[in-house]
């Protein structure tokens, strides 16, 4: 089948395993996959919270020259992260892109009769930085963490059960489902010749669309079995990779710690 | 000796309507070697996961270790095997899913380390242990989803066609890994080729999910009449030498029949004999 679902279909599932291919850096030898993933985890969420709450673009860009840093000390790519990271703030620039003309304030032009003013440049800049940093920070920990670590250091940290359940289940049946799609429309492919066209691709869309559904619960199902079959009725316990922490892991924790409690005082100080 | 898995009177049938399994009885004892096996569709899968505890048959209980019913009490010695090893194998990197069972059933982390490296290197798993399991090949994802089971070095292993695409090397392999398992070995499969090499009691199921037969490998294999029956094939050593031995001399594995040949010739060649 040609057209919009097995263009749509391969670009999902094409997102979704450069994740697991994420995993290849988060093997390789940097700062971030050095430390412990219990202080990765909290250091980087510490930083996300830090960002979130500046109201002040100066500490915003501090913020995010602090992630690029991290980065660079990790042996991610500028580029890379940056392209993980840039769909959700633009998405958001887009959302709040109407108080550049809605907030009171200088005028710095005028677009179709309306006054673009300083202060509601500045919000949309702010806003969109904010939200940049912090999905990258979080990209960071993608990336340099892999996702069993994540868990086990959920479970080291007592987050709840249920919580560190969710999350873990959800990765790993997103995978599979999307998996599960894209062999819909490889057998589909097989037997299908010439070009179907827009109308054609929407009908061969909404057959697979049930059958996927279908398939999805059914291979839901024999996944649980699979699970449950080694042990995961239970809680779930991978290994933990933390160990004793070490200088760069209480370095990193020192710094995030500041980093959120001056964002705080920054914000909060009269 | 004493069962370890012990079922009355199994009924199983799917919201479909399908019955899948229709009043099975069926013991297994501590250390047998069994192999269930019954045409496509015969319900061989379904006896499994009731067997193992991952469906919840419609009619019937199941006994463990003459414990218990609930098989997630004793889920640590029971090691089952599905048939699709995508339905196994959901982790991030082989590495992880060999280690899931040990993991969750709370095995050791530095033994289970140290069974997932012994496995890894039995079945040409080593080099591939960090690479997610969907860029493995069929035959690649079916060893590893068969040392997924043996990682937790379970009591009972209910192994639903684990040759699966395997090739001969791994096929051979995996069939040694089963048969020095030091526990009770239960096969699911079509194929009754593996069977003499692993099972000494071979359990039938039709094609209406009733047991056509429960009874010694020898019995079993050499009845074409009711292998027949119930749409399968003798082993292929069956087949070669029906009709020219007696039943009870039939060899049923490629080495007997070597032997068997070995034998034939000797006593036809008569410098051979001397």
């Amino acid at each position: 089948m040609s057209g919009v679902l097995a263009r749509t279909v391969e670009t999902i599932t094409g997102a979704l395993r450069a994740v697991f291919a994420a995993e290849r850096i988060a093997d390789a030898d940097g700062f971030l996959q050095r430390r412990d993933p219990r202080v990765a985890l909290c250091a980087l969420a510490a930083l996300a919270l830090g960002v979130v709450l500046t109201r002040t673009l100066g500490v915003a860009l501090c913020f995010a020259a602090l992630t690029a840093a991290l980065a660079r000390l990790s042996a991610v790519p500028l580029r890379r992260l940056f392209a993980r990271s840039a769909v959700v703030p633009l998405v958001s620039a887009l959302v709040v892109l109407p108080q550049a003309v809605l907030l009171p304030g200088d005028a710095l032009l005028r677009v179709a009769g309306l006054a673009v003013t300083d202060a509601g440049v500045a919000y949309v800049l702010l806003f969109t930085v904010r939200v940049g940093v912090g999905v990258a920070l979080l990209s960071l920990l993608v990336l340099t963490t892999p996702f069993s670590a994540v868990v086990a250091a959920l479970r080291d940290l007592r987050v709840p059960v249920a919580l560190v359940w969710v999350v873990a289940v959800t990765y790993r049946y997103l995978f599979l489902f999307f998996d599960e799609l894209q062999r819909l429309v490889l057998a589909r492919n097989s037997r299908t010749t010439g070009e179907t066209g827009l109308r054609g691709g929407w009908r061969d869309a909404r057959r697979i669309a049930g059958t996927f559904f279908l398939r999805t619960l059914d291979r839901g199902e024999r996944v649980g079995r699979g699970m449950r079959a080694r042990g995961g009725a239970r809680p779930p316990s991978p290994y933990g990779r933390s160990r004793r922490l070490d200088a760069g892991d209480c370095a990193l924790l020192a710094l995030a710690g500041v980093a959120v409690v001056a964002s705080g005082v920054m914000r909060w100080s009269p | 000796m004493e069962p370890v898995i012990d079922a009355r009177g199994l009924t199983h049938a799917y919201p479909d309507g399908t019955t899948a399994l229709r009043d099975v009885d069926v013991t297994i004892r501590r250390g047998e070697r069994v192999a269930v096996v019954g045409a496509n569709g015969s319900g061989k899968s379904t006896l499994q996961l009731a067997l193992g505890g991952l469906v919840a048959p419609s009619a019937g209980e199941v006994t463990y270790f003459g414990e218990t019913t609930d098989a997630e009490a004793v889920r640590e010695r029971l090691g089952v095997l599905l048939q699709d090893p995508d339905d196994y194998l959901f982790n991030t990197t082989v590495r992880e899913d060999i280690e899931y069972g040990p993991a969750q059933l709370g095995l050791p982390r530095e033994r289970a380390e140290r069974r997932v490296a012994a496995l890894a290197d039995e079945l040409g798993l080593t080099d591939l242990l960090e690479r997610p399991p969907f860029r493995l090949s069929g035959g690649e994802k079916q060893r590893a989803a068969v040392a997924s089971v043996l990682a937790f070095d379970p009591d009972v292993l209910l192994l639903d066609e684990p040759f699966g695409a395997v090739d001969a090397h791994y096929r051979a392999r995996i069939r040694d890994l089963v048969t020095a398992h030091d526990g009770t070995v239960v096969l699911f499969t079509p194929s009754l080729d593996a069977v003499p090499e692993i099972a000494e009691r071979v359990v039938v199921v039709d094609r209406d999910g009733t047991l056509a037969a429960d009874a010694p490998a020898r019995d079993v294999l050499t009845d074409r009449d009711l292998l027949s029956d119930v749409g399968l094939r003798p082993p292929t050593t069956v087949r070669l030498f029906a009709g020219l031995v007696d039943d009870d001399a039939i060899p049923l594995t490629v080495a007997a029949a070597r032997d068997l040949l070995d034998d034939a010739r000797s006593a036809l060649d008569p410098q051979r004999r001397r």
